[in-house]
């Protein structure tokens, strides 16, 4: 009896002796991943952060060590004085803002009339609207182009705007109309009783009730033209038209690298996008999530 | 469209169908009219002249435009004839014929969706007034009238924009496959398109051995890139998802701060970086390797065609780990505190409590998320143009203008916007349609309104 207590409790000395060795083996190899990996993440970050106060034109002059070549804001003045960037900033902001208004609007009133109200065709056309969700809308360019060629919308933002806009709204109207199914119907019912009309309750009640995913899909539907490249190269031709991810990738072409004054752009675009992301890590996990386990 | 029925709220029960109730309207009669033009039972019989002549006007409309619409089919079918005596201002051009066409087409569908709906608006109409008698002066004001009308008024603009921006350009597209519309000879207005039947497919798909050949390639190549990219950005997101949740650092926010920068920051910046950073001859890549001393021998990471694809899957990695990072540690959180406390106590050890329990519970949650990112990788544009650009160039790359790691979207990116091979670009947009048709089913079977049978 006696001896197996005590080999037990030695045992269990060891066992936990082990773990703790363990742990600390295992506390080691996380710090190594971790740090390893960030160096992998920072380096090409800090390398264009470093170009934009490079001294310098292209990436070959660029130093392998970054900040190790001298410091200079001349690019950003450059960026400003020399090329057409803050012309493609406005452009760009205008066709995000007015794109995501106007996804809004529609999506919010088109869910609004799905959700609520009972229609002939209207299980084909929320299958429509799914499927198409699915196929990106650049196969139709070819058509795209020779309809806004047709309409007078060639070279304008706001030919741009509405291939955006008709490209969003498959999916903002679903995703607003399954929030929506989920809002209580009593909310509008008991307004209708009031006598509100249908307009006066979609914007009395209907869209401040769906107010956070109105914002989330605002903000997604900003975001996406400030990147795009397909469509602004397709439909604007003319210099003064030009967006800032078209802007950008002129300055990096095959036969003429300006990647000091590409690398300033970016980085004024790029910043609002980092701050603001890493602010809303936590909400983008949980809207991440859930869309992972609602569906 | 939509009737313009309203919701109905309570008290539709007022007055019961009593079953000796002389009917007001005659159901057959009011069907016989409103086949007969539209809108017309709606203005004699059930005396709603608003909805009736809205819906006359139409056919109206309809009726007078007929010559010149039936016109515009006309031009689908023939596409114009070649007429090279003309200025080429005043050929006839196939494109706007065609686009016409299809455009005309859709709103003939329109117009057949509409002569349905005021159909069965009418015999509902019909039954109404059979139960609850006719509409009193109150539900004739105008307000009412135009409360009604408000599901067509807020949805026509989104209704619209879909057909002419979405559906029509995706069947315009269908068409010039079995078109000639390329360059040099067939492009407008200077010359005419025709229709060839399936000649582009037969090119496709062994007639041309270049073509043939370079199909197989980008086809193959982008199924194994959308898989690889995928799997290494789900693995390696859920690696670091694991070590940031087991790290015990009190730093680690910041560790997780750093890892979403590839996510924050817009795509086309990042990978156009990267670009300029793995140049062969002056990148920072080759030239820090030089300096640290590991190889003096410039590695064209984006010039040879599979080390091009290597890098591709690699830089994918570093720009789209952070998603599933994100995503793996918000279902992590779901997976109850209890369920692994009980395992630790069962004395199970860290990586079983992964393997048996974490593991299969994110793999089960985020399933559906990987499906669509699988989606997407197939169309990931962004990914090749801005890095590679679809080069290196292979053999064939001269006629086709598809390189090494050309995906099929891009190589239609180059067919169309260099080479103005439309007709090739569209049979590759079908075959797109084609592999892309079983996730927009799994993506339909899998919503809610599915499931609840609402759809």
């Amino acid at each position: 009896m006696a001896t197996t207590s005590v080999t037990r409790s030695a045992q269990r000395e060891i066992d936990v002796r082990r773990s703790v060795r363990n742990q600390r083996i295992n506390s080691a190899a996380i710090v190594f991943v971790l740090v390893l990996v960030s160096i992998i993440v920072l380096w090409p970050i800090v390398h264009m952060v470093a170009a934009a106060f490079t001294p310098g034109q292209s990436i070959a002059q660029m130093p392998v060590v970054p900040f190790t070549a001298g410091l200079t804001t001349e690019h950003f003045t450059h960026l400003f004085n020399n090329t057409n960037y803050l012309l493609w900033f406005r452009n760009t902001f205008i066709i995000a803002t007015s794109t995501a208004l106007a996804t809004l609007v529609l999506a919010s009133l088109g869910a609004y009339v799905f959700s609520r109200f009972t229609f002939t065709f209207k299980k084909s056309f929320m299958m429509s609207l799914l499927i198409l969700n699915v196929f990106p809308s650049f196969v139709g360019m070819v058509a795209i182009f020779v309809i806004l060629l047709r309409i007078g919308g060639l070279d304008t933002l706001w030919g741009l705007v509405l291939v955006y806009l008709a490209g969003n709204l498959p999916f903002t109207t679903w995703m607003v109309k399954s929030y929506m199914d989920n809002v209580p119907r009593e909310l509008d019912e008991a307004a209708r009783i009031d006598g509100a009309s249908s307009f006066r309750i979609w914007a009395r009640i209907i869209v401040p009730v769906c107010k956070p995913i109105l914002v989330f899909l605002g903000i997604t539907s900003f975001v996406t033209p400030w990147m795009d490249f397909i469509f602004p190269r397709m439909v604007l031709r003319s210099p003064e038209n030009q967006t800032i991810a078209l802007g950008l990738f002129s300055f990096v072409t095959d036969r003429n690298n300006f990647f000091t004054t590409f690398a300033a752009g970016a980085l004024i675009v790029a910043i609002p996008f980092i701050i603001f992301f890493v602010l809303t890590q936590k909400m983008l996990v949980s809207s991440l999530a859930g869309a992972a386990v609602k569906g | 469209m939509s009737t313009l029925t309203a919701e109905q709220l309570g008290g539709r029960a007022a007055i019961p169908p009593g079953p000796g109730r002389a009917q007001l309207v005659d159901p057959r009669r009011v069907r016989l009219l409103s086949f007969l033009f539209m809108g017309l039972a709606h203005v004699t019989v059930l005396k709603d002249r608003v909805r009736g002549i809205a819906f006359m006007l139409v056919e109206l409309v309809f009726l007078v435009t007929l010559p010149t619409t039936l016109g515009m089919v006309g031009g689908l079918i023939t596409l114009g004839e070649p007429q090279p005596h003309l200025p080429i201002r005043e050929r006839p051009n196939s494109l706007f014929m065609m686009i016409d066409g299809v455009m005309i087409l859709a709103v003939f569908a329109i117009f057949a969706a509409f002569y349905v709906v005021s159909v069965k608006s009418a015999a509902k109409l019909a039954d109404e007034i059979n139960t609850r008698g006719f509409p009193d002066a109150h539900q004739k004001r105008f307000s009412a009238v135009a409360d009604r009308a408000f599901p067509v008024i807020g949805l026509a603009p989104t209704f619209v924009m879909i057909a002419f921006f979405v559906v029509v350009p995706l069947l315009f597209s269908a068409l010039v496959a079995f078109t000639n519309y390329a360059a040099p000879g067939n492009i407008p207005p200077a010359n005419t398109i025709d229709w060839v039947g399936l000649d582009n497919f037969r090119r496709l798909f062994g007639g041309n051995q270049l073509w043939g050949s370079a199909v197989a390639r980008v086809f193959t190549w982008t199924i194994v890139w959308a898989f690889l990219a995928t799997g290494t950005t789900y693995i390696g997101g859920m690696l670091m998802a694991v070590v940031l949740k087991n790290s015990r650092l009190r730093i680690t926010p910041l560790f997780r701060a750093i890892f979403i920068l590839p996510y924050a920051i817009p795509g086309v910046v990042s990978l156009l970086v990267w670009r300029n950073m793995l140049n062969g001859a002056f990148g920072t890549v080759n030239r820090t390797l030089a300096a640290l001393g590991i190889t003096d021998a410039a590695i064209p990471w984006l010039t040879d065609p599979n080390l091009a694809r290597f890098t591709m899957v690699m830089i994918n990695l570093w720009v789209g780990f952070p998603y599933f990072m994100l995503l793996i540690t918000g279902t992590m959180t779901s997976i109850p505190a209890e369920t692994i406390e009980a395992a630790k106590v069962d004395g199970a050890t860290d990586w079983q409590i992964f393997r048996r329990i974490q593991m299969p519970q994110i793999v089960f949650q985020t399933m559906p998320l990987v499906i669509m990112s699988f989606a997407h990788n197939i169309n990931n544009f962004g990914a090749v143009f801005f890095l590679t650009g679809g080069g290196p160039n292979v053999g064939d790359s001269v006629t086709t203008s598809a390189g090494a790691t050309d995906i099929m979207v891009s190589w239609i990116f180059n067919l169309t916007v260099n080479l103005q091979q439309y007709h090739m670009a569209s049979v590759l947009a079908i075959m797109i349609f084609l592999i892309i048709a079983p996730f927009a089913i799994y993506n339909f079977r899998r919503t809610k309104s599915y499931r609840e049978g609402e759809i």
